[in-house]
């Protein structure tokens, strides 16, 4: 299950504080991911129905070329965007924190790789120093054709979504695609109850998240908005927004 | 009941006197007579108190006067019939209520009494009345009488010769009506004359098997009372009088138990259904349909009850309950629990919550008595789900969307009241076309029949409902009942699920900021495009804006604002304060305070609902 790697020696020049922070903010998302390990399967049963994201992996399936390299940030269970994308002849690299979802995933679509990472250490030293995924660290930058992460960025404050996304775009290579879904929401990290659990939840309403991209180093080609309610009672409808993104520069 | 054969002061004797000369008494030959009235009058008493409905005392009155001592019975009753009240006065009016033997007085309805009048005293008793012989000088005694009571014409009518005897019925406290017995004459029907003939009057004193030994005594005129032949053949003797008088006491007593008992079981009745909900609010994406059967045996009145409550996000909550035992306290602690289901429901809290709540609050409220079984469960028309809790009653049926049924296995849980035991939530899928029927045991529980079995034969009955509809749910389940007397109440709540689409709702958290409602002001439009109704924009957005002004004065938590279309437009804002905003009266300068008066002028209905965890406010326009 999901231990380690929350806690190292601060490092570099960096204040005492800052270094804590850093800390344990790294804390909190391995936290979350424990939280993820237990959901596991549940989460599937809750989210069932995927349109809005089938559709977004129909349209990276009808951009790229048979074989791309594809990353698929918080890809959970694998179900639904690792077992199309890999069905659909990409190259697809699966990452999540939580290991009971790597589990799950390697049951579902077994042709794509996985790594567990925290996606706040995309592209970074700490890719390779503390999570051993060279693949991922910043010699890879520029060697994805594409990635998507669904519904994996809502778990960060909206300070950090904003540096996940520029790692993201730091793996694309130029013109690369991101598919991007998201919850329609004014949120930052807030904590809510999600399946048994309570999980912080940060979200954008459409305009600030465009914005957001654009900043980052994104143009938005198309968004689309898709009301959704989870078969949980416990969840309440949702407001997903699906955007397709390509790296600028 | 003082004697109305007995000569008042002042007034002329009931009966003038014996027109039958005294027979030697005690001799032999009177006692059969005497035996045989005795017997009679035993019977006839124990008919007449043999029921407590009033109709059946007042046929059973008449099947004992007529033809046995008359050829026709007719039963005036005061109208209205005396209620609860302690004294109930002097009766105003008089209602025919029963009549045997004769259409005397079927169309003069309703008669008022003259206050004063002859109706008047004979009823108080100030008057005798009877027994006559019409056309004899004996008839004017009661003539002003009956005129009151049947008209002159009707009265007219009434052969000369004809008998009458009039006698109160007295209840415990009041006079509750007046007896008219009737001889015809020609009939050869009197038993001074017709001793001989196997006529039903006198076979009826015979019934104790033996013959009569000698024929009775024949009535002869006296000189004191001089009338025709006829007035012997039929007239009412002294014996005769006294036997009506006893039977009248006797029925006066039996029609007031049975007006009393009415009343009671009334009572009872009422508060029952006082306590139950009349209509169901149909809601969206949900429709209910409901049965109560109260029992038909013993006091008929139970403790079952059926429940449903709107919950924010169109959800409902349906109830079903039983309180033990079969009283009138069944019934009053019923109303107290479906009261704290009510108010416990509306918090919004999940099924087993509300169930341990509800279960504290019958200990608190009498531990020995306040033990109920309940089902509680809430539809969820977004999430097509359904969350249940059970408190040791019988499990409800799902119906699927292909007809197939199941008996719902949840944990059985422990009745309300018994304490200490934990609940659990169920929560299942419930998709469009499916179906919940919610009972009480009394449905599939009988003497003849095992709980077993029954539950076996309503989900196979329920199972071929070729249709969902809820009324055909009741119906069909209904049908499972095997004739005869329901010794149990039943209540019954079907619920048809119909859901409602996502594409229909809108949801958002948004952060209590200076900002918000602003945002979700555009938010609300954005929605309100999508769904083509941008006529109702303009004023959804102004209302948005103001209840979520309102929300982020005291949220600590995200506000939420949830917009579902369906035949209307809902909107509701969350947050997690529980201060309920009032409508009050802002200045004309003040900015703040003009919220719910703009809702409550602009929507077609709004409220607010606090929760287990802050509140919602909503509103509902109707769609253009």
């Amino acid at each position: 299950m999901t231990t380690g790697q929350i806690s190292e020696p601060a490092q570099g020049r960096d204040p005492a504080a800052t270094a804590h922070h850093a800390c344990l903010r790294r804390a909190e998302r391995a936290l979350q991911a424990v939280a993820f390990d237990t959901i596991g399967a549940g989460y599937s049963a809750a989210f069932p129905g995927k349109a809005g994201q089938l559709a977004c992996g129909e349209w990276l399936l009808s951009e790229l070329e048979p074989g791309a390299p594809v990353l698929d940030i918080g890809c959970g269970t694998g179900d639904p965007t690792v077992r199309q994308l890999t069905a659909g002849g990409l190259r697809v690299t699966g990452a999540d924190l939580s290991d009971g979802m790597l589990t799950l995933a390697r049951r579902t679509a077994p042709d794509a790789t996985y790594h567990r990472i925290d996606m706040y250490d995309l592209a970074t030293p700490r890719a390779v120093q503390a999570w051993n995924v060279p693949e991922l660290g910043p010699r890879a930058a520029g060697t994805f054709a594409a990635a998507s992460a669904f519904f994996s960025l809502i778990l960060l404050p909206q300070s950090e979504i904003p540096v996940v996304l520029g790692r993201i775009r730091e793996l694309l290579r130029p013109g690369g695609l991101l598919a991007l879904g998201m919850v329609e929401a004014d949120l930052d990290h807030t904590p809510l109850p999600f399946l048994g659990h309570e999980i912080r939840i940060s979200g954008y309403l459409r305009e600030e998240l465009e914005l957001t991209l654009s900043r980052t180093g994104f143009a938005v080609e198309a968004h689309s908005g898709h009301p959704y309610a989870p078969a949980d009672t416990t969840l309440p409808p949702e407001e997903q927004l699906f955007l397709r993104c390509r790296r600028i520069g | 009941m003082r004697d109305p054969l007995k000569p008042q002061a002042g007034q002329p004797p009931a009966v003038p006197a014996q027109r039958r000369p005294p027979s030697p008494l005690p001799g032999p030959s009177a006692l059969p007579g005497t035996a045989e009235r005795m017997a009679y009058l035993e019977s006839a008493s124990r008919r007449i108190n043999s029921s407590l409905d009033l109709t059946a005392t007042l046929r059973n009155l008449g099947k004992v006067l007529v033809p046995s001592l008359a050829d026709a019975a007719v039963l005036h009753l005061r109208d209205p019939l005396p209620g609860g009240e302690r004294d109930p006065g002097q009766p105003t009016a008089l209602r025919l209520h029963h009549s045997h033997g004769t259409r005397l007085g079927r169309r003069s309805g309703t008669r008022t009494i003259r206050p004063g009048g002859p109706l008047a005293r004979v009823l108080s008793q100030q008057l005798p009345a009877g027994p006559v012989v019409l056309g004899t000088p004996s008839a004017a005694r009661l003539r002003p009488l009956l005129e009151e009571l049947y008209g002159a014409r009707t009265l007219g009518r009434l052969a000369a010769g004809t008998a009458l005897l009039a006698l109160p019925l007295r209840g415990r406290k009041a006079v509750l009506g007046l007896l008219v017995l009737i001889r015809r004459p020609g009939k050869g029907a009197g038993p001074g004359v017709d001793h001989a003939t196997d006529s039903p009057r006198v076979h009826a004193f015979t019934r104790a098997g033996h013959e009569h030994p000698e024929p009775p005594e024949p009535a002869r005129p006296t000189a004191f009372d001089l009338t025709s032949a006829f007035d012997l053949a039929s007239a009412f003797d002294a014996t005769d009088s006294a036997t009506a008088g006893h039977l009248a006491t006797q029925g006066g007593l039996a029609v007031d138990t049975a007006l009393r008992y009415t009343r009671e079981w009334e009572i009872a009745d009422q508060l029952q259904r006082s306590m139950l909900p009349t209509h169901l609010p149909q809601r969206h994406g949900v429709r209910l349909a409901h049965r109560y059967l109260p029992s038909e045996s013993g006091a008929q009145v139970g403790g079952d009850w059926y429940d449903s409550v709107p919950l924010p996000g169109n959800r409902v909550a349906l109830i079903v309950g039983d309180v033990m035992g079969h009283s009138l306290t069944s019934a009053a602690i019923m109303g107290q629990l479906r009261t704290s289901a009510q108010t416990l429901a509306a918090l919004d809290l999940p099924p087993h919550e509300v169930l341990y709540h509800l279960d504290e609050q019958a200990q608190r409220l009498g531990r020995e008595q306040h033990l109920a079984t309940c089902v509680y469960a809430v539809y969820d028309p977004i999430a097509n789900r359904l969350v249940i809790a059970n408190a040791g009653h019988v499990p409800p049926v799902l119906v699927q969307p292909d007809g197939r049924t199941e008996l719902l296995d949840l944990p059985p849980g422990a009745p309300i009241g018994v304490g200490g035991v934990d609940f659990t939530s169920v929560e299942l899928p419930a998709p469009p076309g499916s179906a919940l029927l919610l009972f009480t045991d009394g449905l599939v529980e009988s003497r003849r029949r095992s709980l077993t079995t029954g539950l076996e034969m309503l989900r196979a009955r329920i199972s071929t409902a070729h249709r969902h509809s809820p009324e055909h749910l009741c119906q069909e389940a209904l049908r499972i009942l095997p004739p005869g007397e329901r010794a149990d109440d039943i209540a019954l709540l079907a619920a048809a699920f119909d859901g409602i689409p996502a594409e229909d709702v809108a949801y958002w958290f948004l952060q209590p900021r200076h900002e918000t409602p602003g945002r979700a002001r555009r938010l609300a439009g954005h929605a309100l495009r999508r769904w083509g109704l941008e006529q109702l924009a303009e004023n959804t957005e102004l209302m948005v804006s103001e209840l979520v002004t309102n929300a982020i004065q005291h949220a600590t938590r995200p506000v939420t604002l949830r917009l579902v279309r369906t035949s209307v437009l809902r909107c509701e804002v969350g947050d997690d304060s529980p201060l309920l905003p009032r409508a009050r009266r802002a200045g004309p300068d003040e900015e703040r305070g003009r919220g719910l008066q703009i809702v409550a002028k602009c929507a077609e209905r709004w409220g607010a609902t606090r929760l287990g965890a802050g509140k919602v406010v909503w509103f509902e326009q109707r769609l253009p």
